[in-house]
């Protein structure tokens, strides 16, 4: 077995073996089966006169309240591939595990590709087996489906593996609790600045829209978190002019804005081997 | 295998050339110099002891051979090839002094990952394997998590994995602080072992009375410098000193045998101080003229500690030093 393949073998057997993947399939189900009660609510909904809301306007309801969901989804990803790639090289340089791997034929760069693979796989298959079960249970349960629901998953999952990808460049040099911290200031950061540009490009703010995108080139989380969010959102919740809500997308990401989110991720891998390579241990 | 006699392979054109060698290797940190100029050379086959006080630049050295750290300057070659080169890691087996393995795999997991990587084929693991926890004294507890072992048994474990794949060379650092005195008379012997089927021991412990009983060769560094490099025999060698086992001399207290005066020590043995080599016949012909019966002469002997000690509180150089690595990679 390639020595890349070795590595994300033993990372994903450790997330196993330290019950990392049992407390996830544990809690999983209990958050679908809160949301699916929450949803289940949502189809009752009357107006104040007791009139009860139109199949539309339930509908738009449950739109909204889907993204909020999204929301909440893409925040756990998000703190969850910090959390697992903040410790992948750190805790492992710390401990001193690595001085008896690393004297093995093994390069650096498969160090860390082996890493990132062992995360990314599990988080990626997490977000499509999670996000696709709670979709299936909504829509059993309410009978809405989003408009382009493998498409909002992917764009989680992509911005999840942006936030794994920069947390690992951060784990080859600093202690894990600097770059989980680093990387959740940097998330939060991108998400208020996101909001800034929509807010920007609605008021015609040309500054605040100009520093929105200037922060989502130079870090792509929100950016393919607004891609979920036009993803999830309906055209009659569009028509309705929610594009002030913080939770909102006017646009969907070009294509030139995914190249160049995959660029960047390739680029931030290449710079963590690079740094990786160049440690001393 | 890891056990028995079997010879280590070497390719034809590398059998003359040094286990380790290294030409004025050097390691900065920062302003902290942890290495100055080390240049040496460890011969094939042999086991070689690298000793010197804490901070003396020994883990450093340890960790620039295998390609952990970088050098900031000099040169160096692990069986033939430069520092760091991954056809070369694959003939190397170490035990880190700070030993740590994956706490929730089992002991035979932990090999088998080793075994992955050292790039083994598939079908000699199993046998690798079992070879290596019945070497260590580990093979009723294979299927253990390394998270229930004692720091003894991880020590184990951690020696196992360096000798898995019957390494042209074995890097092991301080290879027996955790263990028990079974357990250091064991890594001994395993020790023996590898000097027996060729392979070359580089050996890095402050036990100096353990290190003198399995290492052909020794270096002593202070400083992050070479302070002397030299055969055990010649390292420990009393050249000033001449021992005498004789009988047939009535005498009580010390002895004098022409220009020599010898003191009495247990059963016999006579010790005669400040005398040259050359002169050790004269001695003897003076002995036997005074009517002396002499069954044996040895030249005199310091304990590996003694001359350590010496070297380090600024005595000379060993006798016999050779500085400078030989030539050729």
């Amino acid at each position: 077995m390639p020595p890349v393949l070795t590595i994300a073998r033993l990372t994903v057997f450790e997330a196993i073996r330290r019950r990392v993947v049992l407390t996830v399939f544990i809690l999983t189900p209990l958050v679908i089966g809160l949301t699916a009660w929450g949803f289940s609510k949502l189809t009752h909904l009357s107006h104040n006169d007791g009139t009860p809301f139109s199949p539309d306007e339930a509908r738009l309801r449950i739109a909204a309240f889907l993204i909020l969901i999204a929301f909440m989804f893409s925040v756990v990803m998000a703190i969850g591939a910090s959390f697992l790639a903040a410790p992948a090289l750190a805790i492992d340089i710390e401990s001193g595990l690595l001085l008896a791997i690393l004297p093995r034929p093994i390069r650096r760069a498969e160090m860390v590709l082996g890493k990132w693979l062992g995360l990314a796989i599990p988080l990626v298959g997490y977000a499509f087996v999670a996000g696709g079960i709670e979709l299936a249970v909504i829509q059993a349960v309410t009978g809405y489906l989003p408009p382009h629901p493998a498409q909002a998953i992917s764009y989680i999952a992509a911005q999840s593996l942006v936030l794994l990808t920069i947390t690992l460049l951060a784990s080859t040099r600093l202690a894990p609790m600097a770059s989980g911290i680093i990387v959740v200031v940097l998330f939060g950061a991108g998400w208020i600045i996101g909001i800034a540009q929509t807010v920007g490009a609605t008021y015609n703010n040309h500054a605040l829209a100009n520093a929105g995108t200037a922060f989502s080139l130079a870090f792509p989380s929100d950016g393919l978190w607004r891609g979920a969010v036009s993803a999830l959102e309906p055209a009659a919740l569009l028509a309705e002019g929610v594009q002030f809500d913080p939770l909102a997308a006017v646009s969907s990401p070009t294509t030139a804005y995914l190249i160049w989110a995959a660029l960047w991720a390739a680029g931030v891998l290449s710079w963590a081997i690079h740094s990786f390579s160049r440690r001393d241990l | 295998m890891i056990k028995g006699e079997r010879q280590t392979p070497t390719f034809p054109e590398e059998r003359d050339t040094p286990a380790i060698r290294t030409l004025d290797l050097a390691k900065r940190y920062g302003k902290i110099t942890a290495l100055s100029g080390l240049s040496m050379s460890v011969p094939r086959g042999e086991v070689f002891g690298f000793l010197g006080p804490n901070g003396a630049g020994k883990t450093t050295a340890v960790k620039l051979l295998l390609g952990l750290a970088r050098p900031t300057g000099g040169e160096g070659w692990v069986l033939s090839a430069p520092l760091g080169d991954l056809q070369a890691r694959r003939r190397v087996g170490y035990l880190p002094e700070l030993f740590r393995y994956q706490e929730w795999l089992t002991a035979r997991e932990v090999l088998a990952l080793h075994c992955s990587l050292a790039r083994m084929p598939r079908r000699v693991w199993a046998d690798e394997i079992t070879a290596a926890l019945r070497l260590v004294g580990l093979d009723a507890r294979g299927d253990s998590r390394v998270s229930t072992f004692s720091k003894g048994m991880q020590q184990r474990l951690g020696l196992g994995v360096a000798l898995l794949g019957s390494p042209d060379l074995v890097v092991l650092d301080e290879p027996t602080s955790a263990l028990d005195p079974v357990g250091r008379v064991e890594v001994r012997e395993i020790i023996h072992g590898l000097k027996r089927r060729g392979a070359t021991v580089f050996l890095n412990s402050h036990l100096l009375t353990e290190v003198e009983q399995v290492v052909d060769r020794v270096a002593v560094i202070d400083r992050g410098q070479v302070l002397a490099l030299s055969s055990i025999a010649d390292f420990t060698a009393d050249t000033q000193t001449v021992k005498v086992r004789l009988t047939g001399l009535a005498t009580s207290g010390s002895l004098e045998a022409g220009a020599f005066t010898l003191r009495p020590q247990m059963e016999g043995w006579w010790i005669a101080r400040g005398i040259a080599r050359e002169a050790v016949p004269d001695l003897v012909a003076s002995l036997v003229g005074m009517g002396a019966r002499v069954y044996a002469v040895e030249p005199g002997h310091h304990t590996l500690e003694e001359r350590f000690l010496y070297l380090l509180k600024g005595g000379e150089h060993a006798s016999g030093t050779d500085y400078r690595p030989a030539d050729g990679v």
